[in-house]
């Protein structure tokens, strides 16, 4: 294969659209491996400012570079002007490294980061001159694979890809180029490349499951073809020292999303909040050692050029070592300009001081923590182990040290919610802004903001509530609106997450395979960049799921019995289903349950299945 | 003058692909490259400490520049070369220094020295000719004025400040080369872009791709005297 270079035809059109520094490739830390006889494109579902900084795909691009014989290039969503000049021109989408139609690579890698990029994963396919659907491709084509968050209900967009990785990619994409470079070489048939990838520990190949039906329509399993395996359970790593994290990423010339070194602390969060489906799929947690963190940080920092380092993970202020961590970089960067940050913080006292160790002079930029629920009750149903008085005490801490503003975040609609529960959200802002003022020296008391960010529960696939109703769009509504009347009105900036969004995805979340026909109908009818507020259209949604014939309603709005088949349960995170129901009974017994990187195993099985363990540097505490 | 400081003067290129970047991505990719390159900058004081550099009058998206400027503090003397060499081994090719000296601190800020950008505009197409273009641009510069339009605002370049020099005109296989040279200035700066586009016809332009490159950046320090920053 002689790669084309799209260059030529490309240029002309830069100076007709906006930043097109996004396009031109050449960043530092760009790979150009030229003499490879394997090809890998890895995308990304939108823009490059959005996209460019994902660390999944960053390792990926890494691991797959070093892997002799093999080249990984990167591309992008183009922005809209693009892609309509680009439709125009007929130019197809192309890699960033060597200007390549991403149709002529060996492999395709599609990261699926949320919900709402599904059709977005249809316009980069149809730019590349590539058939939507898996079962429309042949041995022409590239293979088509993907992962990311999503894949623990892959479903709704399953039809849509050759292969999907479940889980951790670092050991797993060698092992899928491996398989496809063989089959390449001995010219095995694309049904024997398909049963040989699915013999791979957590690689999910949708064409060899297929989802069954009643006379009634109704979904009751799905059968695997030529002993593909039930379940398909995701892949892990032991050890996240014995990946080095990229310590020479791509770094880009334009402004993007999280423009800075970001290193992955930790993986994994056993606290065990029953709606959250990172804290439920990731485990166990896995911590990289102090060590190795000061080490790659300090090396990153330097090969980057970048001013500031953030250490990243679902919850960092859970690392044992973190603050010897932050010591340690705090020395070793006094001086250079350089800032560390956290992206997310605990409520306790901890995390202020932590916060405090790295904000130096600037206490500007506020903090951010997620009580989740308004009350106690509520709080105790979703295992979110904060108090009110933890709230306060942290937010006291805050203002003491300096800073001016918090924000916080809410959901309505948790499982068991009631009014008092909505406007309990108000009542406790009202008691943490008391808090703050406080805190404050009367002259600067008028300068104080609470940030109140407030979303739609949104149940998701793999956690104790898969089972729960999201509340319908009106009773969104009703309790939006209680919640501004229960809210103080000076000292606080409200903001809410679009209600029409929470809806779709929570259709996108626990939807079946025949959503994806609703996809692509939305897509066909100029539905893509859903995440953008300005382009999204329920109505256009709304519209494709009548025509045809799904009843979006039906998957979101209404609560599944325990013994009803699920449209991902053929996907296994490792976790047990009797955990989440036991998890999911608690719930409703307002008990909460320890997390077990602190307290000892509370029995949700990954460990044991997977055969991985929880792995600290130090005592949690 | 701050004791301890070293003003030193960088001369890079913005030339290639790293055409298409902005003046604030350019910033950017630089400071990155100093902090790569591991030397020792100076940081500013204040609210939000930031690297103290400071650079020549910018170039837009899509122009090219060969010899373009900026200045870096530096807490401790290191042999210029050294600082050239370790800043080239992590720059990318078409955004790499090629100069480094000394300057000393006192000295005027880089925008307001560079008040002369020398350029060359390179336009394809097989349906322009080198007479015809010279005509049409002369024709342009005689008539004195150039009035633009962006964004609503309406502004009036006085072709005889603005273009001190006379132009160049260069033709070769499949287009022309114009040279020529621009006063800048704190009020805006004509683009040599824009005078090309308007001088020619455009249904010759349609087909035509244009490049343009700052050749130099220079001071004037007199009437039509004009010498380099370093
Ligand atoms: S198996 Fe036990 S120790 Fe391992 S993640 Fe689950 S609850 Fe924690």
């Amino acid at each position: 294969m002689t790669p084309s270079d799209l260059w030529p035809r490309l240029e002309p059109l830069l100076s007709r659209i906006e930043r097109p520094a996004r396009y031109i490739d050449r960043e530092w830390g760009a790979r150009h491996v030229t003499d490879a006889e394997y090809r890998a494109v890895l995308m990304y579902p939108d823009t490059y400012e959005i996209g460019q900084a994902n660390q999944a795909l960053g390792i990926l691009y890494e691991l797959l570079n070093a892997t002799p014989g093999v080249a990984a290039e990167r591309a992008y969503l183009p922005a809209p002007d693009l892609i309509e000049l680009m439709r125009a021109e007929g130019l197809p989408l192309f890699s960033l490294e060597s200007l390549m139609p991403v149709s002529d690579f060996d492999l395709v890698g599609i990261t699926v980061p949320y919900e709402l990029t599904w059709t977005n994963v249809l316009e980069l396919l149809d730019l590349a001159g590539l058939p939507l659907r898996a079962s429309e491709r042949d041995d022409s084509h590239p293979l088509v694979i993907g992962g990311g968050p999503c894949v623990y209900n892959p479903e709704p967009f399953a039809p849509f890809f050759d292969a999907l990785l479940i889980g951790e990619g670092e050991d797993a994409i060698g092992e899928m180029v491996a398989v496809h470079r063989r089959s390449r070489e001995t010219g095995a048939s694309r049904d024997e490349l398909f049963m040989e990838l699915a013999r791979l520990p957590g690689v999910y190949v949708p064409s060899l499951y297929e989802p069954r039906h009643d006379e009634e329509g109704r979904f009751i399993g799905v059968v695997s073809k030529a002993g593909a395996p039930v379940p398909v359970t995701k892949r892990v790593v032991a050890d996240l020292d014995a990946h080095r994290a990229p310590v020479c990423p791509v770094v880009p010339f334009v402004d993007v999303v999280h423009d800075r070194f970001a290193i992955e602390v930790l993986r994994g969060c056993t606290r065990g909040c029953r709606f959250c489906q990172a804290g439920m799929v990731y485990r166990p947690v896995r911590e990289r050692s102090a060590d190795a963190v000061v080490r790659d940080a300090l090396a990153g920092l330097a090969c980057t050029g970048y001013d500031e380092v953030s250490l990243t993970s679902l919850s960092t202020a859970d690392h044992s070592e973190l603050e010897e961590v932050l010591r340690r970089l705090s020395r070793r960067l006094a001086g250079t300009g350089v800032s560390v940050s956290l992206p997310s913080l605990r409520v306790d006292a901890f995390s202020v001081d932590m916060a405090r160790l790295i904000s130096g002079a600037g206490r500007k930029s506020g903090l951010t923590f997620a009580p989740e629920a308004g009350t106690q009750r509520l709080r105790d149903v979703i295992n979110k182990n904060v108090t009110e008085d933890d709230l306060i005490a942290t937010v006291t801490r805050a203002f003491e040290a300096g800073w001016r503003r918090v924000k916080l975040y809410f959901m309505i609609g948790l499982p068991t919610e009631t009014d008092a529960d909505v406007a309990g959200i108000g009542e406790l802002v009202s008691r943490v802004l008391d808090a703050a003022k406080a805190a404050t020296p009367p002259p600067q008391r008028g300068s104080v903001r609470i940030g109140v960010s407030i979303s739609t529960f949104v149940p998701k696939a793999g956690t104790p509530f898969q089972w729960e109703a999201q509340i319908g769009l009106d009773e969104v509504l009703r309790r939006q609106r209680l919640v501004r009347e229960s809210m103080p009105r000076k000292g606080v900036e409200l903001h809410w997450h679009d209600a029409e969004v929470s809806f779709l995805e929570g259709v996108m979340a626990r939807g079946g395979r025949e959503v994806s026909d609703a996809i692509e109908a939305a897509w066909r009818a100029g539905a893509v960049f859903d995440a953008w507020t300005e382009r999204f259209s329920l109505a256009r949604w709304t519209s494709a799921f009548a025509q045809v014939g799904i009843d979006p309603e039906d998957i979101a709005n209404r609560e599944r019995p325990l013994d009803e088949p699920l449209p991902w349960g053929h996907i296994s995170s490792g976790v047990s289903t009797s955990y989440l129901i036991r998890e999911r009974e608690r719930a409703y017994q307002s008990r909460t349950t320890p997390d077990c990187s602190f307290g000892g195993c509370t029995g949700c099985d990954v460990c044991t299945r997977l055969g991985v363990e929880i792995v600290t540097g130090g005592v949690r505490a | 003058m701050t004791p301890g400081e070293y003003r030193l003067r960088v001369c890079y290129g913005k030339t290639g692909r790293l055409r298409y970047l902005s003046h604030l991505e350019v910033v950017h990719a630089l400071e990155r490259v100093v902090r790569r390159a591991g030397l020792p900058f100076a940081i500013t004081q204040g609210f939000s400490p930031h690297m103290k550099m400071a650079f020549g009058p910018a170039l837009p998206v899509g122009t090219a520049g060969e010899r373009e400027y900026l200045d870096v503090w530096l807490t401790r003397y290191t042999e210029a070369a050294e600082v050239l060499a370790a800043m080239k081994r992590v720059s990318p090719d078409e955004l790499a220094p090629h100069e480094a000296r000394y300057v000393a601190d006192g000295e005027r800020s880089l925008t307001a020295a560079l008040t002369i950008g020398t350029y060359r505009v390179e336009v394809d197409g097989k349906e322009i000719e080198e007479t015809q273009a010279r005509t049409a641009l002369l024709e342009l510069l005689e008539g004195g004025e150039l009035v633009t339009e962006r964004k609503g605002k309406i502004k009036v370049f006085d072709l005889t400040r603005c273009v001190p020099k006379d132009l160049r005109v260069t033709g070769r296989d499949g287009g022309v080369d114009i040279e020529l040279a621009v006063r800048m200035g704190p009020e805006g700066s004509l683009r040599p872009e824009l005078l090309v586009r308007r001088a020619l016809p455009p249904a010759a332009l349609q087909a035509a791709a244009v490049r343009t490159t700052r050749t130099d950046t220079l001071i004037e320090e007199a009437e039509g005297v004009w010498s380099r920053p370093m």
